[in-house]
């Protein structure tokens, strides 16, 4: 199919979208809109999904003897209705059963009762829930080709560019049967390349990816918002072919809670290198000042908001040591003591192991959400440099922002949004308000026999840490395969050399050691059979998301997986994905919980009552009755919830704001 | 402690690349701000202002279209260092230019954002008057080629000989009132009379529309542009006002204040006119005399209450503004306020004060506390009076007020408390702080009892007190007293004579004598019968002469006790025929006065539940406002009706009772409820006889038992919801 554009068709499509903005509203308007949304939106509820669902199976035998070409015919005459805008129920429900046939011929896999639910959930703009190994891929790739019929281009977002390419590879045939052209969008695609993608009907991708492309647009094309000035700019300086995105139409975002709302407000930044001075030596200075300041008399730190401040004597100090330096910068008190500040922020709030790593000389940013490294990543305003100059490596130049753009704020502009998760229940209140889409939990195709063992809280991490490691030995022994989560890489690497110790073989995944991540998440789920032992597996957040774990028959037989988390996350759906990773598809598996009131959560968000309740038991031993104490973790993570979400709703309020009262963009 | 003001902003890249500058016909004028230079960009084609701090006015002035912001930023933080703006400081000072349309982005045509902040500034605009229902204005046309005619030829006089002149003027016509002060005083009770409101209204429209004439021809004096005149709901009452805000753009300050002080130079200029009027009319009376007390009346107390008081934001703040030199006293002052609080009560760490300067802040937080006494005792008072005559509208208008200047605070205060992220560290604190607060204003409210004050008006009455008539007809021949006379018991007070009885009394007196000689000579002739018969005739004349001498008698009117003449003045009556029963005036004794007052049901049912020893009442009469009465012995009397004890006591008398509308004006005035009737006597009588006359109006204050003030309120409040309701 050829689908050639023409500049101005471009321009004015890419135009037509970006207008697209709806207003965040907030107070009395919020909760009025939501309840709107809801009358609005009450008919698509389980009982019609499934209503509908039913429908569509009674038509699967009309289209399943036909012939390849028959399908094809009926495979057309479906698509027209949908581009001219005529799909009424009736039409959904053929093209559905359709998608699905096709599915069936292409894949021999056959989508279920609840996977058709979930499409037409997809279909009609909803966050759906589906459990973690209900087969959401198949689910979203029979809903894609109605949305690009209807919508002309649809985004697939997906957790990373592996997935992204596995799934338009794989999908690809379905989707051209369907008269739907595809491409994905990777790191390593070309410039030219991507135009040429783009343009076609479905996109598979990152997020990251194609906010980054629709940032570079927007840098390229300058202030432009209106067709007037859209003209102009074509014009005048149109040579390089207007945007490369041809506008937004219709997104269907995969794992969408972690997009949309945990990575939702990190920004998403493209800059570049000033060369214009060399600011490393000053920020050398800074930290060997930040080093020389004591915690309590000169400064405070605030763990939780990543600030720090100078008390008086601190500043004192502080003067009299910039009055030593011969840069003029240190002339300047205010911006120097912000230096000063800044150093001590990068001391004690960024841990090596914890939010970046040292590899290779260089600071790497490890994501929080993924404990993947964010590969040519940096922090803003001199942090980045703050922290080399304290671990002592080459200081980078400082990158000045050319544009930035959060996931929230990008992918409030598509008109049409449609996601899937494991756990978007948890979200609904910010799905609904910030997207204004509902979401819908559909229900599982078989029950989950998961057991979820009671949580074990011990005072000290390193009680903790030596009953994790009896546990794993004790459940190895039975021959079961163990995945054990650790919250960062520091983490997953005190826990291997326990697991040493003690002689236990173990693989370890994390951001240092990706290389073979497909290999080691395939042999996770090995159980002990024929001389091999059941395997043990320790892994950040990188197994956490979008990867399937098989137990084999001998790890079935001896119970499945169990999951051990090492330590509570920031919010509970993290939690609830990595447990996830067992008891996939009706599959037997058990998951547990170990926390310590010395643990990072309740350290920051319940320091009182963690000490407190600490004195409390200090006689009683290191295991503590996890009845009685369970609801410490519990406030401690619904705290950090809430700040993170008032983060989101504040930096939301920010982009609003600049919107409203800057000019351009 | 300072503030934290980070260098950096995560948005710079929105701005940096920009190559903004002021629009071209963006002027900036210099001005002082207590030793501090600031600069005012004035767009005159959009009346926009803003102010710009030095280094934000270099910065504004280095931007020439060609640098972008970033190089200019640069090149202000090379000269200013820790004293240039911040990336965020920047990025808001841009903004605010902008959106006040007094910055010019780039070349393309914005249609779309400039007609989006259109419709956001009328938004703004419509949500402000809605706020501001008490304030609601309307433009009606442009004044400034009116002005441009009229402010040449008073050219000569704007200057200062002119206002020593007008100064001496508002003396002199001081001087020729102030000796009439009773009879100023004494004019205000026929001026808010219902008959001449309507008189009232034209003259206050004329005057506010010389004052509006003041500011706009000053501010053209002294080159400012006029652009919008029209009608201002003030409380209700419609006003004229005029734009005059292009002298806020005037260097000097001086002329700033005559701006603000033109509109009220302009009005007593009309009022000490008409204050020469009102003296040279006070003998002849007449419309032009109650016109010129109106204009008097109406300059003056607007002046007073709200032109020259700086706590509302009329020409009094303008002026008191800009001779402090604190810009935005009000707003500022609020804000310091907010800072204190902040500060001391939830100990918030960087919260930034609006002004750094010590004394600004003195002025600020005396103006601040000061304001908010004042719009307090204003809102209060308003509702009140607004209440007691249409009580509905004045309920919807309390109800309104109150969400605005109170629910609305409320709710936000609540908000920044449960969300501020200043506060995230300490919130339970100042959760804790406030919940303090609130429970000790509660108690103070709403458990400490405190004295519970109720008034009435009432009037002074005798309980001794009679009409006196004429006993007879007859012509009016000597008045023995006036009124305020005091007559013993007996003595005259008015004798008429009577020429038709005298000649009646002579007849009678003749024919006595004939009938008596006829007698006797019947008896001497000893004719039994025709003595019998004029026995018959003698005494029947002789009855007639006693019923004549008894009418002679009646001529004389005299005191039926010791006592007081009051009301019409007998001597008017001097020469005049005057039928028998004719009134002639009232009679009372002075040693035996009492108050009598209306109350209705609501406002008297607490009379009923309160044993009498439990409360006080004192009393004060208007003419000695200051010396209060002691009560005693106090009645009250079931009037079954709604008949009104005295006229004086109705609205119409200037009392607080609602009367029907009068259909007939010789008829009492008819309550609209059910009345009770309050006697009061006086403790000790003397302190009555000392000064007040019967028929003067009384202020009755009555003092309950203490009570908190929340059961108080509830208390009124049900009274007067009750009253209405039970129509």
């Amino acid at each position: 199919m050829s689908q050639a554009l023409t500049r101005y068709h471009a321009l004015f499509e890419s135009l037509r979208s970006r207008r697209v903005k709806p207003k965040v509203p907030s107070g009395v308007d919020m909760a009025f809109g939501r309840v709107l949304m809801r009358a609005k939106n009450r008919r698509i509820n389980i009982a019609w999904l499934r209503d509908q669902a039913q429908k569509i199976d009674l038509l699967s035998p009309e289209f399943r003897n036909c012939s390849d070409g028959v399908l094809d015919e009926h495979i057309t005459r479906a698509r027209e209705v949908f581009v001219r805008g005529r799909a009424d129920e009736e039409a959904v429900r053929r093209a559905l059963a359709l998608t699905r046939e096709t599915a069936r011929r292409i894949t021999g896999e056959e989508p279920y009762l609840v996977q058709l639910m979930g499409a037409l959930a997809l279909y009609h703009g909803r966050i759906i829930e589906m459990l973690t190994g209900e087969g959401k891929t198949l689910t979203g790739s029979i809903a894609a080709p109605l949305l690009a019929w209807r919508y002309r281009r649809l985004h697939i977002l997906t957790v990373n560019d592996y997935l992204a390419a596995r799934d338009a590879q794989s999908r690809g045939q379905l989707y051209r049967r369907c008269l739907c052209d595809v491409g994905a969008i990777v790191q390593e695609t070309e410039e030219h390349e991507r135009f040429e993608i783009y343009a076609r009907p479905i996109v598979y991708g990152t997020p990251k990816q194609i906010t980054a492309d629709w940032l570079r647009d927007q840098i390229r094309m300058g202030p432009v918002n209106t067709p007037w000035t859209g003209r102009q700019s074509l014009m005048t300086a149109g040579r390089s072919g207007g945007p490369m995105i041809p506008g937004l139409h219709a997104a269907m975002v995969d794992e969408c809670d972690a997009v949309l709302i945990d990575e939702g407000v990190v920004p998403l930044i493209i800059a570049r290198s000033r060369r214009e001075h060399d600011m490393a030596n000053i920020y050398r200075d800074a930290a060997r000042i930040a080093a020389k300041l004591d915690e309590g008399p000169d400064y405070s730190i605030e763990h939780v908001y990543r600030r720090s401040e100078l008390k008086r004597r601190g500043q004192h100090r502080a003067r009299q040591m910039f009055d030593e330096l011969p840069d003029s910068i240190w002339r300047a008190t205010r911006r120097a003591e912000e230096l000063v500040r800044q150093a001590l922020v990068a001391r004690h709030c960024y841990v090596n192991g914890r939010q970046y790593q040292v590899v290779d000389g260089k600071v790497m940013i490890v994501d929080e959400y993924t404990g993947r490294f964010l590969a040519d990543r940096s922090w803003e305003h001199g942090l980045h440099q703050a922290v080399e100059a304290k671990e002592g490596l080459d200081v980078t130049a400082d990158r000045e922002t050319l544009a930035r753009m959060s996931f929230q704020r990008f992918f409030r502009s598509y008109p049409f949004l449609s996601g899937m998760t494991g756990t978007a229940a948890d979200a609904t209140g910010e799905m609904e308000s910030v997207y204004s889409r509902p979401v819908i939990v559909v229900p599982t195709n078989r029950p989950v026999i998961r057991e979820q063992w009671p949580m074990r809280v011990f005072r000290t991490q390193e009680a903790k840490w030596r009953a994790i490691a009896d546990s794993v030995a004790e459940l190895h022994a039975k021959g079961r395969p163990v995945l054990v989560g650790t919250r960062s890489v520091a983490a997953s690497e005190l826990i291997s050399r326990l697991l040493e110790s003690i002689g236990l073989p173990h693989r370890v995944l994390n951001a240092n050691f990706d290389k073979d991540e497909a290999e080691l998440i395939a042999a996770a789920g090995y159980g002990r059979e024929h001389g091999r032992e059941a395997s043990i597996t320790v892994a950040t957040n990188m197994a956490g998301r979008g990867t399937d774990i098989k137990p084999d028959d001998a790890a079935k037989k001896a119970g499945g997986l169990h999951v051990i988390l090492t330590e509570l996350h920031g919010a509970k759906r993290i939690d609830r994905q990595f447990i996830g990773r067992s008891g996939r598809q009706g599959d037997p598996g058990s998951a547990q919980i170990f926390v310590s009131l010395e643990d990072e959560l309740v350290r920051l968000h319940t320091p009182r009552l963690a000490r407190l309740v600490s004195r409390r038991v200090a006689a009683t031993g290191d295991e503590l009755p996890s009845a009685s104490h369970a609801w410490l973790f519990r406030l401690a993570q619904s705290r950090s919830e809430k700040r993170d979400r008032i983060n989101r709703a504040s930096v939301l309020r920010q982009d609003d704001w600049m919107d409203k009262y800057l000019p351009g963009h | 402690m300072t503030a934290e003001r980070p260098t950096f902003s995560p948005f710079w890249h929105r701005v940096r690349a920009m190559t903004p500058r002021l629009r071209p016909q963006v002027q900036i004028t210099r001005q002082h701000y207590r030793g501090m230079r600031w600069h005012v960009a004035h767009d005159p084609t959009t009346n926009q202002f803003f102010r710009l701090s030095p280094i934000a006015n270099e910065f504004v002035g280095l931007l020439d279209g060609t640098r972008t912001v970033e190089q200019t930023w640069e090149l202000v933080l090379s000269r200013y260092g820790d004293h240039a703006p911040t990336q965020n400081e920047i990025i808001s000072l841009l903004s605010q230019l902008y959106n006040s349309n007094l910055l010019r982005v780039d070349h393309s045509p914005e249609t779309e954002q400039l007609l989006g902040r259109g419709k956001e500034r009328t938004k703004k605009k419509v949500q402000q008057q809605a706020i501001g229902l008490m304030y609601f204005r309307v433009k009606i046309f442009n004044p400034d080629r009116a002005l441009a005619w009229l402010e040449p030829i008073l050219r000569p006089i704007l200057n200062p000989v002119g206002l020593i002149a007008w100064f001496i003027l508002l003396i002199a016509a001081l001087a020729t009132v102030l000796p009439h002060w009773n009879e100023l005083v004494n004019g205000f009770g026929s001026a808010v009379a219902p008959s001449n409101w309507g008189w009232i209204m034209a003259v206050f429209v004329v005057t506010k529309v010389i004052h509006e004439t003041g500011h706009g021809v000053i501010c053209r004096r002294f080159g400012g542009q006029v652009p919008e005149m029209g009608v201002m709901m003030l409380v209700l009452l419609p006003s004229p006002y005029v734009d005059a805000s292009a002298c806020w753009a005037f260097e000097s300050k001086y002329r700033r204040m005559a701006v603000g002080a033109g509109g009220m130079i302009f009005e007593l200029f009309v009022a000490s006119l008409a204050a020469f009027l009102w003296t040279a009319t006070r003998d002849t009376g007449g419309l032009a005399h109650q016109l010129a007390y109106n204009a008097m009346l109406t300059s003056g107390v607007s002046t007073v209450l709200f032109n020259a008081n700086p706590l509302m934001r009329f020409d009094g703040y303008y002026i008191l503004s800009d001779l402090l030199e604190v810009p935005n006293l009000m707003m500022r002052s609020t804000m310091m306020l907010n800072h204190l609080a902040q500060r001391s009560i939830y100990r918030v760490k960087n919260a930034t004060p609006p002004s750094s300067v010590p004394g600004e802040q003195a002025i600020l937080i005396v103006y601040g506390i000061g304001a908010l006494i004042y719009r307090l005792f204003l809102f209060v008072s308003i509702t009140l009076y607004i209440m007691g005559k249409l009580f509905a509208i004045g309920l919807i208008l309390a109800v309104w007020t109150a969400a605005m200047w109170f629910i609305l605070p409320v709710g936000k205060f609540v908000h920044w408390i449960a969300t501020s992220p200043q506060l995230a560290e300490f919130r339970p604190r100042a959760i804790a702080t406030s919940l303090a607060l609130l429970i000790a204003g509660a108690l103070i409210i709403g458990a400490i009892p405190m004295p519970d004050h109720r008034t009435a008006g009432g009037v002074v009455e005798s309980d001794q007190t009679t009409g006196l008539f004429f006993g007879a007809d007859g012509f009016v021949a000597k008045v023995h007293a006036r009124p305020g006379d005091f007559v013993k018991q007996g003595e005259p007070i008015i004798t008429c004579e009577s020429p038709e009885l005298a000649a009646q009394l002579k007849l009678a007196d003749a024919m006595l004598a004939e009938a008596r000689s006829t007698e006797q000579q019947a008896v001497a002739k000893n004719e039994t019968a025709n003595a019998q018969v004029a026995r018959g005739r003698v005494e029947a004349i002789e009855a007639q002469i006693t019923q004549a001498r008894q009418r002679a008698e009646r001529l004389v009117v005299r005191a039926p006790f010791d006592g007081v003449v009051v009301g019409a003045d007998p001597a008017n009556f001097v020469g005049s025929y005057m039928k028998e029963g004719k009134p002639i005036c009232e009679f009372v004794n002075p040693a035996r006065l009492r108050v009598a007052a209306s109350l209705t049901q609501a406002e008297a049912s607490w009379l009923f539940e309160l044993p009498r020893d439990q409360f006080s009442v004192e009393m004060r009469t208007l003419s000695q406002i200051d010396r209060f009465i002691d009560g005693a012995n106090v009645r009250i009397v079931d009037a079954g009706q709604r008949q009104l004890r005295h006229e004086a006591l109705a609205y119409s008398g200037g009392g607080t009772i609602e009367t029907e509308q009068q259909t007939d004006q010789r008829s009492a005035p008819q309550a609209k409820q059910h009345l009770w009737w309050v006697y009061v006597d006086a403790k000790d009588a003397a302190q009555f006889v000392a000064g007040s006359a019967p028929g003067e109006r009384v202020r009755l204050r009555f003092t309950l038992p203490s009570k908190p003030w929340l059961s108080q309120w509830i208390d009124r409040l049900q009274k007067a919801i009750q009253g209405r309701v039970t129509i």
